[in-house]
Parts: C-alpha cells; sequence; structure tokens
C-alpha cells in the first residue's frame, strides 16, 4: 500500500471515531455478550428443579437469616479457634518435649564431645537451634489444624456467606467484605491472611486489607495472650472463676483487634487511602460435600508448610542475636542488659519495662518467641540463678507460679500484663508477615506504612493506658 | 516515674500539634506542601488552559481573567504573563491575550493530559466523581509526552471524558460536543446531555448527586424566572438557573433506549420476585459495567432475588443459575421490568 493511500486511510479512521460517539466501544461488547447469551440460550437445556425442598436455599436462608446468621458465625468461629487451640496443646508439647528436652541436650553433648568453642556451640545450639525448634514446636501444630478447617470452610462454601452477611460493616468503613476472610485467616497467620487478600480486586481496598490484617490475632501471639491472662488477670478471681474469666479477657483482646480493624480500614479511607468503595460481587457458589482428604493435602502444602518454612528461617537471626546480645559484654554488663537499662525508662512511662520493649524488638522474626524470651532477659537482667539455664537461653516454665515468680521479680504489675496483652495485639507485625507485604504490594512505602502504623497506636495507646491508670490509682 | 498528669498534658499537646499538621487535606503540612507544588510551570500551563478555554468559547481573556482563573495575585500574573509571551507561547495586543501556534500546541497537550487522567480515575480507580478534577489538575502537570501516549494507549484511546468533554488526539485534533445550556433550551423537548461543567466543585457535586451524566436523556418541563424544572433518571427536579447553564445538551436525533420512563430498578426488588433485565445504566462505566455482563446481566436476561443479607445490605441475585451477591448501589444501576 503506497504512503499515501496509509495516510488517507488513518484520517478517515481518526475522523470516524469522533463520529461514532464515546460509548460505541462498550456497545461493542454488549452485543457480543448479547449474541453469546443467544446462542447459550438456544444450546443448552436447563433441567427443570424440583420447587418443593431446596437444600441450598434452606440452608441459606438459615446462615443469611437476621435472627441466625450472625450468631451461626460466632459459633462456628468459636469451634474452630477451640479445636485449633485445644487439639494443638497436646502435639505442641510433644513436639517440644522432643525437640527441646531430648534433642536439645543431646546436641549439647554431641558439640562438647567434638570439643567446638564454647561461643559456636551456645550461637549455634542455645541461639539458632533452640530459637527454630522453639518456632516449630509453637507454631506448626496449630496452623496444621486451624488452616485444613479452614478450607474445609471455604470448600464447603460457607465463608463466601460469612462475606455476604458482613459486607455492609466493611462498606461503611471504606473497605471490602472479602476482607473478612483475609481478616479470619489472619487469625492462623498474618503471613497468609495478607496473601489472601489477593481475593481483593481493588488495588486501594486491598492495601486497606494488607495493613489492618494485623489486628487479626494470629496464632503466635495466642499463647502470649493465654499465659499473661491466666498468670495476672485469672489470679483477680476466686479460682473457680479464674478460667472463665481469663478466656473472656483473651476474647475481649481479639474483638478489640476487630474493632480496631474497622477503625483504622475507615481513617486510611478517608485519608492516605481516599476513595469510594468499590463494587460488591460474589458468587456463592453452591454448597458441596467438602473433599476432605484432598483439602488437608492442599491446605498443608500451600498454606501451612510455606509460612512455617518462612518462619523457620526468621527464627535463625533471631535466635542469634538473641544470644549474642545476652552474651557479649560491654562495660560490666551483657549488649541486652545495657539495652534493657536504656529503655527502662521509657518502658516503665508506657506501662511497660525494658525487657518487653527488647524482647519485641529481638522477637520481630516470630511471635512465638516472645514468652521465652522475656523470661531469659528478666532471669538475665534481674539476676535470678534459680531459673533459666544461662544467658542467652531462651526458656519456658512448667508451672504458672514459676512463672508469676519470674515475672514479679522482674517487678511486673497488673498494668505490665494489661498493657502486654495490649502490645501484644497492637505492635508491628512480625518479619515473615512484613517480608509477605513486601512482596504483594511491591512497595517500601506501604510495607513501612503496615510496619509502623500499629507500632506507633500500641505505643499511643499503652501510654494512655498507664497514664490514666496511675491517675485513678491503680499501682503501676 | 513521672507524674501521670504531667505526661498526659504532654502527649495531648502533642497529639494535637501532629493534628494541626497532618489532619487529612486541610493539615499545614500538607498546605505548605500543595504551595510548593505550584512552581512556575504549574502556573504557566494553568494560564495556558484558561487562555485556550476562553478561545474555544470566543471569551476575550484579560489580566484579570487569568489572575482569576490561576488565583495568584495580579502583579505576579503580568509577569507571568509577560514571560510566557517572551518564549513566544502568546501575543498581547492591547488588553487582551492570544495564544501563538506553540501556545496552542502546548494547551491542547495539558487539555489531553488533563481529560485522559479524569478518564483513567473514572474507569479504574475508586475515587468519587467530584475528586477527578482537582486530582486530575494535579497530575496533568506532572507527564511528559510519552506518558501522556501511553496512558492513552493503555486506555484505549478514549474520545471522552467523564464529563463529555472531548479528548484531543496527540496530533491535536478536537471536535467540539457542540451542546448549548440546558437554561435556552424548549420546554418538553426530549433532550441528551453531551456535557457536564465539572468546575465550580460545588456546582458539579450538585450536578453528581442529581445523578446526571453524559449520554442520559432529560427533558425540560418548565423554566422560571428563578428555577428549571426537569425530568431525569426516572425524577423530576428543580434546579436553579445557574446549574441548568452548566449543563449542555443536543436535542434527541433518534429516538434511543429510553431514560425517561425508568420504571423500576434492580435494588427495589423484593425478596422472591423476578425481573426482566432493560439495560445497564451509562452511569456504570469501566471495569464496573464489564463485570456484570460478565456476570451475565444482559437485557433479557431473568433476575430473581434470592435473599439479603442479615445487614441488609448486599442481596444475593439468581443471574444464570449463579447465585451473586451485588450491593444496593450497583443493582440500583440496572433497570428491570419485574415479572
Amino acid at each position: 500500500m503506497s504512503d499515501n493511500k496509509t495516510k488517507s486511510l488513518l484520517e478517515t479512521a481518526e475522523k470516524l471515531r469522533w463520529d461514532v460517539g464515546s460509548t460505541f466501544h462498550e456497545g461493542v461488547v454488549e452485543s457480543i455478550y448479547a449474541d453469546a447469551a443467544h446462542i447459550a440460550d438456544r444450546a443448552v437445556n436447563q433441567k427443570e428443579k424440583s420447587s418443593y425442598f431446596d437444600l441450598d436455599r434452606t440452608i441459606d436462608g438459615l446462615v443469611t437469616s437476621r435472627l441466625f446468621g450472625f450468631p451461626l458465625m460466632v459459633l462456628m468461629l468459636t469451634v474452630v479457634f477451640w479445636l485449633t487451640i485445644s487439639g494443638a496443646n497436646v502435639p505442641s508439647s510433644m513436639l517440644a518435649t522432643l525437640l527441646l528436652d531430648n534433642l536439645y541436650p543431646l546436641l549439647k553433648t554431641a558439640s562438647s564431645t567434638i570439643g567446638l568453642p564454647w561461643w559456636l556451640d551456645g550461637l549455634l545450639i542455645d541461639g539458632i537451634y533452640l530459637a527454630m525448634g522453639w518456632v516449630i514446636s509453637v507454631m506448626l501444630p496449630p496452623m496444621a489444624i486451624f488452616f485444613p478447617l479452614f478450607t474445609l470452610l471455604e470448600d464447603l462454601g460457607y465463608l463466601p456467606r460469612v462475606a455476604f452477611n458482613l459486607d455492609n460493616m466493611f462498606r461503611r468503613s471504606g473497605a471490602h467484605g472479602k476482607q473478612a476472610l483475609s481478616m479470619a485467616m489472619g487469625w492462623g497467620c498474618n503471613a497468609a491472611g495478607v496473601i489472601a487478600t489477593r481475593i481483593i480486586d481493588s488495588p486501594r481496598e486491598r492495601l486497606i486489607a494488607i495493613i489492618t490484617n494485623n489486628f487479626a490475632l494470629c496464632n503466635g501471639r495466642w499463647p502470649t495472650q493465654i499465659l499473661v491472662a491466666t498468670v495476672f488477670i485469672g489470679a483477680l478471681v476466686p479460682a473457680h472463676l479464674a478460667g472463665i474469666i481469663s478466656a473472656l479477657a483473651v476474647v475481649t483482646i481479639a474483638l478489640l483487634g476487630i474493632v480496631l480493624t474497622f477503625a483504622v480500614s475507615w481513617g486510611l479511607s478517608r485519608t492516605v487511602l481516599k476513595g469510594e468503595v468499590s463494587t460488591f460481587s460474589m458468587e456463592l457458589p453452591p454448597y458441596r460435600p467438602p473433599r476432605i482428604l484432598q483439602t488437608i493435602y492442599t491446605s498443608i502444602i500451600d498454606r501451612t508448610l510455606p509460612v512455617l518454612w518462612r518462619a523457620v528461617l526468621w527464627a535463625v537471626p533471631a535466635g542469634a542475636l538473641i544470644w549474642t546480645s545476652s552474651n557479649v559484654v560491654m562495660g560490666d554488663l551483657s549488649i541486652a542488659e545495657n539495652i534493657v537499662e536504656y529503655l527502662n525508662p521509657f518502658g516503665i512511662l508506657i506501662g511497660l519495662n525494658g525487657v518487653i520493649l527488647l524482647a519485641y524488638i529481638l522477637a520481630i522474626p516470630a511471635n512465638e518467641i516472645i514468652i521465652p524470651t522475656i523470661l531469659m532477659l528478666t532471669v538475665l537482667s534481674s539476676r535470678m540463678d534459680s531459673f533459666g539455664a544461662g544467658a542467652g537461653v531462651m526458656f519456658e516454665l512448667d508451672s504458672l507460679e514459676g512463672s508469676l515468680a519470674v515475672f514479679q521479680a522482674g517487678g511486673w504489675t497488673l498494668l505490665t500484663a494489661v498493657n502486654l496483652m495490649l502490645f501484644s495485639l497492637i505492635h508491628n507485625p512480625c518479619s515473615t508477615t512484613i517480608h509477605t507485604i513486601y512482596k504483594e504490594t511491591g512497595s517500601a512505602k506501604w510495607t513501612l506504612i503496615s510496619s509502623l502504623l500499629p507500632v506507633a497506636m500500641g505505643l499511643t495507646i499503652t501510654f494512655f493506658v498507664a497514664q490514666i491508670w496511675r491517675l485513678v490509682g491503680g499501682v503501676g | 516515674m513521672s507524674n501521670p498528669i504531667l505526661a498526659l498534658t504532654y502527649a495531648s499537646l502533642l497529639l494535637a500539634t501532629s493534628f494541626v499538621l497532618f489532619r487529612p487535606d486541610e493539615g499545614l503540612f500538607w498546605q505548605w506542601q500543595r504551595q510548593r507544588q505550584l512552581t512556575h510551570r504549574v502556573l504557566s500551563e494553568d494560564a495556558l488552559k484558561h487562555i485556550y478555554k476562553n478561545e474555544l468559547i470566543n471569551n476575550v481573556t484579560t489580566l484579570d481573567s487569568v489572575t482569576g482563573a490561576i488565583g495568584i495575585s495580579g502583579n505576579q500574573t503580568a509577569i507571568l504573563l509577560n514571560e510566557m509571551a517572551k518564549h513566544g507561547l502568546l501575543q498581547v495586543e492591547g488588553t487582551e491575550f492570544n495564544l501563538t501556534k506553540r501556545g496552542r500546541v502546548s494547551a491542547l497537550h495539558i487539555l489531553r493530559a488533563h481529560r485522559l487522567w479524569e478518564h483513567y480515575l473514572a474507569e479504574q480507580t475508586g475515587f468519587v466523581e467530584s475528586e477527578w478534577h482537582e486530582r486530575a489538575e494535579l497530575h496533568e502537570h506532572n507527564m511528559t509526552l510519552d506518558d501522556i501516549d501511553s496512558l492513552s494507549n493503555s486506555l484505549g484511546n478514549p474520545t471522552h471524558d467523564p464529563h463529555g468533554d472531548p479528548i484531543p488526539t496527540s496530533r491535536g485534533d478536537l471536535v467540539y460536543h457542540g451542546g448549548i445550556p440546558l437554561s435556552s433550551q424548549e420546554i418538553g423537548q426530549r433532550l441528551h446531555i453531551v456535557h457536564l461543567e465539572d468546575e465550580p466543585k460545588t456546582l458539579y457535586s450538585q450536578l453528581v448527586a442529581l445523578g446526571l451524566h453524559p449520554g442520559m436523556e432529560i427533558q425540560v418541563l418548565e423554566i422560571g424566572q428563578h428555577f428549571v424544572r426537569i425530568w431525569a433518571a426516572g425524577d423530576e427536579h428543580v434546579i436553579s438557573p445557574l446549574l441548568a447553564s452548566n449543563i449542555s445538551v443536543v436535542p434527541v436525533s433518534e429516538p434511543d433506549l429510553d431514560d425517561m420512563d425508568e420504571s423500576e430498578r434492580l435494588s427495589n426488588l423484593d425478596i422472591g420476585q423476578s425481573c426482566r433485565v432493560m439495560r445497564i445504566s451509562k452511569q456504570c462505566r469501566g471495569l464496573e459495567r464489564r463485570r456484570l455482563l460478565d456476570l451475565g446481566v444482559l437485557p433479557g436476561t431473568v433476575i430473581k432475588a434470592e435473599m439479603r443479607s442479615p445487614s441488609g445490605d448486599p442481596t444475593a441475585y439468581r443471574i444464570r443459575e449463579a447465585l451473586i451477591g451485588l450491593r444496593k448501589e450497583q443493582a440500583s444501576m440496572i433497570s428491570v421490568v419485574p415479572l
């Protein structure tokens, strides 16, 4: 074709574009769809359904009814948590016995037999190995139970109904109903929750879901909550009420997390992530009998193991850091003690203490090792010789009385306990989650915001709680 | 241990200060940042745009009108215009300013960037309509010619922005919509909206709140001295003549799908009721529209309302054998005939 001809053709095309108007494109798309629908209607025969009884409709009527919809959701969630926590106890302690009580002394003996220098032995076995062992024994069993249960509910078709029920509340806070699902996933593990936000199409609402996922109290933080609640809050009431009161305290914290999720979503969608809530069009699939074996297999391969593997990798630097900081001496004290001294005034000001703050810095890689780290650091800095296994060696105590004794020696009060529970809910995500957020958003800015926003909130909230507590005469 | 009252006071002061500084939109820090962005280049580009728009409607551009449009002092404007004349962007005749050929090309590029941005915001983001213009104002100045072209390509080279303004092509071609203000129309005539003026923001927000959009069909019912009564979006509205003059319309040439007698919207359907789809409103655009089409919401499709969320919204509809949850705002975009 000659150049002239091309040019005049292009010019005609350009002119025609203005003549056909702005809705031309959509008109074409619509007529293509209409044709497709017409062909399908002609060629496909629909089976007549019996109108007497439709199981799907009956179930839907129940799970989305005004009366039973929300109670059923809470019930379902409670059952999942109860199965997770009570079911994980036994395998967790078995793993702990194997990795920490049996294998650890064996490794120690082996290293002294081959004559490893004390610092290498400490760094590798007391630091890195113990941190890894701890993460595996605390993290693996609950995740191996929670994720398959969660996937089963998903497979069954129940979870889309949860999003359907909750969408209105999320819409009002400027977020998407599917955030209900990523939030629920976050109760298992925030890193998995962040990955689960992929189901949200709109980038704005997906970011909101990612940033607020940290307010879903993850499995790794439940043990801290339960221990502190039992030791301090359960002790306030008569023994027969202790169990229920401390359980209620933990549930209150988890509910506070949900409230914060809505509040922060609301705040974000009115400031940095301004915008209208995009559309909600979600298929509510028919109920199907779940494929149990396949579900368990895929959820362990796709969700549990990758998350666990990343957590174990992150435990390596954490363990090394914890051991090194408590064993390298600067001046008269170890690095860890120096930092604790330095952080203590600020820690006390916000109703915590230097040990807790340092533990939260050292244990950024994994929330699972918070309690062992706090115990070890408390024993180290208050020079108690009757507990623990030496500087930099994390441990946990079998008896609640033992934990209480250590905490009291560290100067803990009821305020410390309450603020620790608050701070455990409202602080930076663990490094596994931060890493995942970076991979999912591809943006250093949003990763930074998701990491720093909760810490800033946590410090502010604990600060105000502490001041008001002291003002009304509480001891702290 | 520190005194709690003292600590509380300090912290409250700190929080108050950061609120004043960083409060969304109106915080002093953001205001300062916006001020800083008003560079020389931004101002001269805004002046170009103003003169160009005036030329389109045969208005005379004076020093005062430029000063008013870009919001700096008269003195500064004079210096700015002088400099622009020196660069060959405009020529001065008495008190009048006119664009040179070069000035017109630059103005078209900025207009192109602005309208493409508005198109992008409308089709692919969740920002509310009244914010499109302001956000585009910010972005239009930070784009190279290549950026503008690739944005246009990624949007499928649209011809009109969401307000109905034509988008100049990369060669500077532009066809004006040719609409006349609604305020000077005959009563009873059926009209198509071709353009909604997006400035000033307060008036535009009112137009948006009425549910008006380019491509919609409306009718003038009565023109009084201080009001105009119109029929639009299935309802009667009384608007001020000022508002009416911001709506440009052309007479309907051929009887189109009818926006006039919208009987029912999908969102008004009771649970258990069925209906047949008439069409999806033109207000529903871009991804949102395509998603509805993907789900099989087409003229003629039968839809049944199955159940409502316990919190009242969304509602699940049976569409082509699938159960789909839709929010109220989306369902109200679909016109239906109840069966």
